[in-house]
């Protein structure tokens, strides 16, 4: 294998360790606001890591350029979106989970 | 339960969602425009470019409020893109028809890539009344949402 391709297998690798977490996070966490916290960070680095990867295997072409511009976004909205949800979820009075929760079941 | 104690307040802008949606909403915008002309030749087409438009105009009435994009975006505007679009679909088929050809048989028209200067008009068309019908249902749903809450008594 040449460098490149340990280092796109690489970036492949920890974007998927990341895309995991998101979803241990999504089954696992209690509440709304702390699967978006789960979520919204290790899926956008998960996401951008693949794509990072893909982006190098196409190099300096038009393809490249497009996953270059995909994974930009997917970085400015994946967390805006968490933050939108989050916020309307305070705004409907949703309070957040706490260990006094459990506790009291 | 505890939304029945807070006061029913108007909306509260975010400074993240407002500039992002600043930010993002004009390249979604040109995307739908780009997936509505690129149908005549490759994957693409009215309807998905108008899906794609619509939904660059209900991010922007996410971020600054339904209320100022309706003051923004007149209905009548909508009513004018759904019949405009529907019209120039048909207009572009019968105008062929009356040139001696087929229903939307877009070769008569002698025009050099008559074709696919057709084809792009009518994609067009579909995009500009998709895109009406979208954002115009999405204002009236929002609409009875804000008529409840002023209602106020929800349990």
């Amino acid at each position: 294998m040449t460098p490149l391709e340990y280092a796109v297998v690489g970036l492949v690798l920890v974007g998927l360790f990341f895309s995991f977490v998101a979803v241990v996070g999504i089954i696992r966490l209690p509440d709304l606001y702390t699967r978006a916290h789960a979520t919204s960070k290790s899926d956008t680095l998960g996401t951008v890591l693949s794509l990072g990867g893909v982006a190098l295997l196409f190099g300096a072409e038009v393809s490249g350029v497009k996953t270059v511009l995909l994974l930009l976004f997917m970085l400015i909205t994946n967390p805006t979106a968490a933050h939108a949800i989050a916020r309307a979820a305070h705004d409907q009075g949703i309070e957040p989970w706490t260990k006094s929760d459990e506790e009291g079941e | 339960m505890s939304s029945v104690d807070r006061p029913v307040r108007a909306y509260v802008e975010s400074t993240i969602i407002m500039t992002t949606a600043r930010i993002v909403s004009p390249f979604v915008f040109t995307f739908g425009l780009f997936v509505m002309f690129h149908g005549a030749e490759s994957a693409g087409g009215g309807f998905q470019g108008g899906a794609i438009v619509a939904s660059s105009i209900i991010v922007v009435a996410f971020a600054f409020g339904i209320e100022p994009t309706r003051q923004w975006l007149d209905d009548s505007i909508f009513r004018l893109l759904i019949a405009g679009g529907a019209a120039a679909f048909a207009l572009i088929g019968l105008g062929a028809m009356a040139l001696g050809g087929a229903f939307l048989e877009y070769a008569v028209y002698n025009i050099s890539h008559g074709v696919k200067y057709g084809i792009e008009l009518v994609e067009l068309g579909i995009g500009a009344t998709v895109a009406g019908v979208i954002v115009s249902l999405f204002m009236n749903l929002a609409a009875g949402l804000t008529n409840d809450a002023d209602g106020g008594d929800e349990t």
